[in-house]
């Protein structure tokens, strides 16, 4: 009887995927004419910023993840735009909070880091990790991926 | 076959979305066939128990009278580690049964092989190696029994109570096996459960962030995983203000572009001026492709980015990622310098 638990399962894109979804919305950006004004640099850092997070949640995680997908909605929030999701296998937002699931030193760190990793606040602590580990690797990899574009693009 | 295929997949940006997915949802739609797997096993037990009619549970009951149930029990007891647990125990308790109700004959042994289960509901039998018992019990308590089952019939197995043992012999109840001095009852399993999930999941957690194994104790990780994620969104937040810096350059040189932008890309796997010989070397490769023949001829005006993004994504569903890893870097980085070009 194995437990359904057992695999967990963490498997984020090649670096290929991340860089494609990057560059492109990066294109898309640069496609819109306030994009490059010089005085407004906050705001461009910005749109990169959110670009980023976007394409990664795109590339990585898709719709299937729980933090892709909060983050999807935060974005798409911000730019009053309705985005709907195919049905899910699972309900996910069920709230199953009962009182001997708290262990209290470990649900303070368990608060940060659902203040941090984005949809945090709907998941049980266990979804919670691993969610956790996913969103690092993704981060990681899209950390990597930027990090070649800036230094391809530095100042020779 | 790749031209086709490439045409054929124009459509855009939904299809390779639905590859990946497709993947992982075939993940996440194995665990849960895992899941519904599951409850069927006991679920016979349940339904079996609606049956039985009250006086032959009771007749079962006190018919397990002690002595010969000692001798049985004493047989069993000895079985530490059996490899089948389940299929074991009901064999047993049907050769235990089969024995002391001669009387009832073999109507009563045939019937209780499936209510057997559902006898232990009904709190009745002494327990040995009651794995499917703990499951049983679990399942009436809590949803999520489904690793507990695992989880306890791996240590249960294993480690015996003492006190147990012997209320085996006088008393009729079920057992739930549980490690030596700890609590048995349903909340206590549930949290031992969930306590032992967590953890697993906290040793992957452990194994991503660098430096996290040598720290004991869960609050130190813990306190080392968040720090990770700031460290990580931080890092992200100054690559896009440097991006956000660079973007707007005008003067680039397009083969130095390139070049360095393939071998940063590769993760210094090649050497950029390895990458500078082999980047011809891969055009001729894949010289059918529709997209290098725009590469090997950098068109003055400007490219359409519909025309550009599409093939780029057509390639990237349809082949391997082995060869055209290579050929995929310089299809996107030759955005980018197009992309300055036209800025000007």
């Amino acid at each position: 009887m194995a437990s359904a638990d057992k695999p967990i399962n963490t498997d984020v894109p090649e670096k290929d995927v991340f860089a494609l979804h990057f560059l492109q919305s990066l294109s898309n950006l640069r496609r819109q004419n306030t994009f490059n004004s010089p005085e407004k640099t906050n705001d461009r850092v910005k749109k990169i910023k959110k670009a980023a997070y976007v394409s990664m949640a795109r590339a990585a995680g898709g719709t299937n993840r729980l933090w892709s997908r909060a983050l999807l909605r935060r974005a798409a929030k911000e730019n009053n735009k309705i985005v709907r999701f195919p049905r899910r296998k699972k309900r996910v937002t069920c709230l199953r909070r009962r009182s001997n699931r708290r262990d209290p030193v470990e649900e303070e760190e368990a608060e940060r880091l659902r203040n941090l990793v984005p949809g945090g606040g709907g998941m049980g602590t266990s979804k919670l990790m691993e969610e956790t580990a996913h969103y690092i690797k993704c981060l990681s990899m899209q950390v990597k991926v930027m990090q070649c574009l800036v230094d391809g693009l530095a100042p020779k | 076959m790749d031209l086709s295929g490439r045409f054929g997949a124009r459509s855009g940006d939904g299809v390779p979305f639905r590859e990946v997915t497709g993947l992982e949802s075939l993940h996440l739609g194995g665990g849960d066939e895992f899941r519904q797997m599951v409850p069927p096993e006991n679920g016979g037990g349940f339904t079996a128990l609606l049956e039985l009619p009250p006086t032959r549970a009771v007749e079962l009951l006190h018919s397990s009278s002690s002595s010969s149930s000692q001798a049985t029990l004493h047989s069993l007891g000895t079985l530490t580690f059996p490899s089948n647990p389940i299929l074991m125990e009901r064999a047993s308790r049907f050769s235990v049964i089969a024995t002391e109700q001669n009387p009832n004959g073999n109507i009563s042994g045939e019937t209780t092989t499936s209510s057997v289960p559902s006898n232990e509901h009904i709190k009745t039998e002494p327990a040995e190696t009651e794995t499917s018992d703990q499951a049983a019990v679990e399942k009436q308590n809590n949803r999520c029994g489904k690793r507990k089952d695992f989880d306890k019939k791996v240590k249960s197995s294993t480690k015996k109570k003492s006190k147990s043992s012997e209320e085996n012999e006088k008393l009729p109840y079920v057992h739930v096996r549980a490690r030596r001095g700890q609590a048995t009852d349903s909340h206590s399993l549930a949290e031992r459960a969930r306590r032992e999930k967590i953890n697993a999941r906290m040793k992957l957690l452990q194994e991503l962030v660098p430096g996290c194994d040598k720290i004991q104790g869960t609050a130190l990780v813990l306190d080392e995983i968040i720090n990770h994620v700031q460290s990580l969104q931080r890092q992200v937040e100054m690559l896009s203000m440097r991006l956000a810096s660079v973007n707007p350059r005008i003067d680039f040189n397009l083969d130095t572009i390139l070049a360095s932008e393939n071998g940063s890309l590769m993760d210094g796997s090649f050497n950029g001026t390895t990458m500078q010989l082999a980047w011809p070397h891969q055009v001729m490769e894949t010289e059918q492709s529709y997209h290098h023949r725009q590469l090997q001829q950098p068109p003055p005006q400007q490219w359409p980015f519909d025309g550009l993004n599409q093939p780029v994504w057509g390639r990237e569903e349809n082949q391997d990622h082995g060869n055209d890893h290579n050929s995929l870097m310089v299809g996107s980085a030759s955005l980018h310098p197009n992309q300055v070009k036209m800025e000007l």
